[in-house]
C-alpha cells in the first residue's frame, strides 16, 4: 500500500493527512498530528487507542461536526464540510442524544421528517429499524422510561432508519453493562451484515475492537498517529461464547494489547508522519 | 375518594381563615372591616352586574393581550439573542438596563407619549412582563444540550426545524419559569396601569371604591384580585403539566436512580 495522500477511489470514507489542534489559552494543543486510512465500502473497521488519543476528535472531524486543521475527510471522494447527509453518528451518552420531549417512535423518525420523505416510506422505515434492533413493542415509550442499553438501541434505529452509507460510532456501549454490551456488540454485527453499511466503531475496549472490527486502527497516544492498522481474521460468525475463546481471539487481543500499551508509553511506529498501514498476518496462528 | 381528599385539601385553609375571620369579627362594628356575610351580598352586588362588562372584561383583556405578547416577544427574542453569540454581546448590557427600571415609573411616561388609552395600559403589562420570560429563554437556549445539538445536527436538522424541535422543547421548562413569574407580575402591573389616570378597570374601581369610603366595596374588589390570580395559577399549571409532562417524567426517573 502506498504511503501516500492521495484519495484511493474505492475508498467509500478516505481520511487525509488529517490534523488538529486545538487553540487554548496556555497554548495549542495539537490532538491528531497525522491520520490517513481509508474504509472500503462495507466493512466494519474498529478504532481503538488510549484515554486521550483524540479519539472523539477524530470522529468529530470525520462527522463533519469540527473542521480539521489541516487534512481533509472525503466521502465517496467528496470533501466533507458539514456533516453530510449519508452519514449517521451514534454517541456514547445515549441519555443525551435523544429528544427526551419526543416518543421512541418520534425520535427515529424526525431525521427522515425533517428530509421530506413520504409517510408511508417513512413509516416503513422506522417499522423496520425498530424491528431490528428489537423494539417494536415500545414505540409510545419516552426514551427516559428504557434503560441504558435500551436507548442506546433506539439511539441505533434511528441511525438505521436514516440509511447512511457510513454508521459512525462513538464508544457507544461505554455506558452500559457488561451483559447488554455484549448484546449489543452482537446486534452490530447483525445490523452490519443486513444492512452492507460501512461502520468505524470508535472504542476503548481491547477485546470489543477485536470482537466487533474485520479491521482494528490502534491510534498512538496524543499527538495521534496511527499505530498500527491489522485485518482481523476471525470467522464471520461470531458469538460471544465460542468466538472469544478461539486461540486466535486470544492472539489478536493479546498483540492490541501490547501495541496500546506501547502507545502509553509514547512508543511511536517508524513511519508516524505517513500513516503506512502494517498488517499482522496470522504468523502465530496454527 | 381521593378527589374528596385532594378537594379537602385545596379548600382545609381558606374555609379555617373564612372561620377565624367571622369570629373575629363577631359584634365588631369596624367601618373599615366587613363581616364575611356583608360581604358576599356586597360581591354579588357589585360584580355580577354591568360591572363585569364594564370593568372586569376590559381589564383581563388587556392583562391576557399584555402577556400574550410579552410572552411571544420574550420567546422569539430569548430564541434570537440565545442563538446568536454577536447580538447576545451587543445586546446584555443594554437589556439589564431596561430591566432594571421599574415599569410603574413609565406608566406617567406612556400616558404622555401614548395618551390614556387601552394600548398604554396594555404597553405597561407588556414592558414589565416580557423580561422574566425574555431572559429565562435566553438562559434555556443557551443550555441545550450540546451532545443533542451535535445529534441533530449529524443528522440535518438546522434553522427552523432545529428551533422547532430542539431549542424550543429543550428551553420549555425555563420558559415555563419565566411565564409564571410573567402572569403575576402581570396582574400587578394590570392594576398599576389603571390606577392612574383611567375611567374604567378593576384597579380603576377599586380606587373609586376607597377614595368613596365605599369600604365592603374595595373589600371585594380585593377578592376579585385574588380570585383572578388563583384562577391563573391554576390554568398555567394544566398547561404547564401537558407541556412539560416529558420534563417532570423524566426528573422523576432521575431522582428514583
Amino acid at each position: 500500500m502506498q504511503p501516500d495522500t492521495q484519495p484511493n477511489t474505492e475508498a467509500t470514507l478516505s481520511v487525509r493527512g488529517l490534523k488538529k489542534v486545538y487553540q487554548a489559552d496556555g497554548g495549542d494543543v495539537e490532538a491528531v498530528r497525522n491520520l490517513t486510512f481509508d474504509l472500503r465500502a462495507g466493512e466494519l473497521a474498529c478504532l481503538v487507542g488510549p484515554s486521550g488519543s483524540g479519539k472523539t476528535t477524530l470522529l468529530k472531524c470525520i462527522s463533519g461536526l469540527m473542521a480539521p486543521t489541516e487534512g481533509e475527510v472525503l466521502l465517496d471522494g467528496k470533501r466533507v464540510t458539514g456533516p453530510p447527509k449519508k452519514m449517521a453518528v451514534v454517541f456514547q451518552e445515549y441519555g443525551r442524544s435523544l429528544f427526551p420531549w419526543m416518543r421512541v417512535r418520534d425520535n427515529v423518525e424526525l431525521p427522515l421528517k425533517n428530509q421530506g420523505v413520504p409517510k408511508c416510506e417513512r413509516d416503513r422505515l422506522v417499522d423496520d429499524a425498530l424491528e431490528s434492533v428489537g423494539l417494536s413493542h415500545v414505540p409510545r415509550s419516552y426514551p427516559w422510561q428504557l434503560s441504558g442499553g435500551m436507548q442506546q438501541r433506539v439511539a441505533i434505529a434511528r441511525a438505521i432508519a436514516y440509511q447512511p452509507e457510513v454508521l459512525l460510532m462513538d464508544e457507544p456501549f461505554a455506558a452500559v453493562d457488561a451483559q447488554t454490551r455484549a448484546d449489543l456488540e452482537d446486534l452490530i454485527r447483525v445490523v452490519w451484515k443486513k444492512l452492507g453499511v460501512t461502520v468505524l466503531f470508535v472504542t476503548h475496549d481491547i477485546d470489543e475492537s477485536v470482537y466487533l472490527g474485520e479491521r482494528v486502527i490502534i491510534l498512538s497516544s496524543s499527538p495521534t498517529v496511527i499505530q498500527e492498522d491489522i485485518q482481523i481474521d476471525l470467522p464471520a460468525d461470531r458469538d460471544q461464547l465460542n468466538t472469544r475463546s478461539l486461540p486466535r481471539f486470544t492472539e489478536l487481543r493479546h498483540h492490541v494489547y501490547e501495541q496500546i500499551q506501547l502507545a502509553k508509553k509514547g512508543h511511536r511506529p517508524a513511519a508516524a508522519s505517513s500513516g503506512e498501514e502494517t498488517r499482522l498476518k496470522g504468523q502465530h496462528a496454527g | 375518594m381521593r378527589t374528596a381528599r385532594n378537594i379537602g385539601y385545596i379548600l382545609g385553609l381558606p374555609v379555617l381563615l373564612v372561620l377565624v375571620w367571622w369570629l373575629s369579627t363577631l359584634g365588631s362594628v369596624n367601618f373599615f372591616v366587613p363581616k364575611p356575610a356583608d360581604l358576599v351580598e356586597t360581591f354579588g352586588e357589585v360584580w355580577f352586574g354591568d360591572r363585569f362588562f364594564s370593568d372586569v372584561l376590559p381589564s383581563l383583556g388587556r392583562l391576557v393581550v399584555g402577556v400574550a405578547v410579552a410572552i411571544l416577544i420574550g420567546v422569539v427574542g430569548g430564541v434570537l439573542i440565545g442563538s446568536v453569540r454577536w447580538l447576545r454581546a451587543l445586546l446584555e448590557p443594554t437589556l439589564e438596563f431596561f430591566r432594571a427600571i421599574p415599569p410603574p415609573v413609565l406608566v406617567p411616561v406612556l400616558m404622555l407619549l401614548m395618551g390614556i388609552t387601552d394600548s398604554m395600559k396594555v404597553m405597561v403589562i407588556i414592558s414589565g412582563c416580557v423580561w422574566p420570560v425574555l431572559l429565562n429563554t435566553i438562559e434555556g437556549v443557551r443550555a441545550v444540550d450540546p451532545v443533542l445539538s451535535d445529534s441533530a445536527h449529524t443528522y440535518g436538522i438546522s434553522g427552523w426545524a432545529r428551533v422547532r424541535y430542539l431549542v424550543l422543547p429543550s428551553a420549555s421548562p425555563q420558559i415555563m419559569a419565566g411565564v409564571r413569574q410573567s402572569l403575576s407580575l402581570g396582574l400587578i402591573l394590570m392594576v398599576i396601569s389603571e390606577m392612574f389616570a383611567s375611567s374604567s378597570g378593576l384597579g380603576f374601581t377599586i380606587v373609586q371604591f376607597q377614595r368613596s369610603f365605599a369600604i365592603p366595596e374595595m373589600w371585594s374588589g380585593i377578592v376579585v384580585l385574588g380570585l383572578l390570580g388563583v384562577a391563573m395559577s391554576f390554568i398555567f399549571q394544566w398547561a404547564e403539566r401537558n407541556i412539560l409532562r416529558w420534563y417532570h417524567g423524566q426528573k422523576e426517573v432521575e431522582n428514583a436512580a
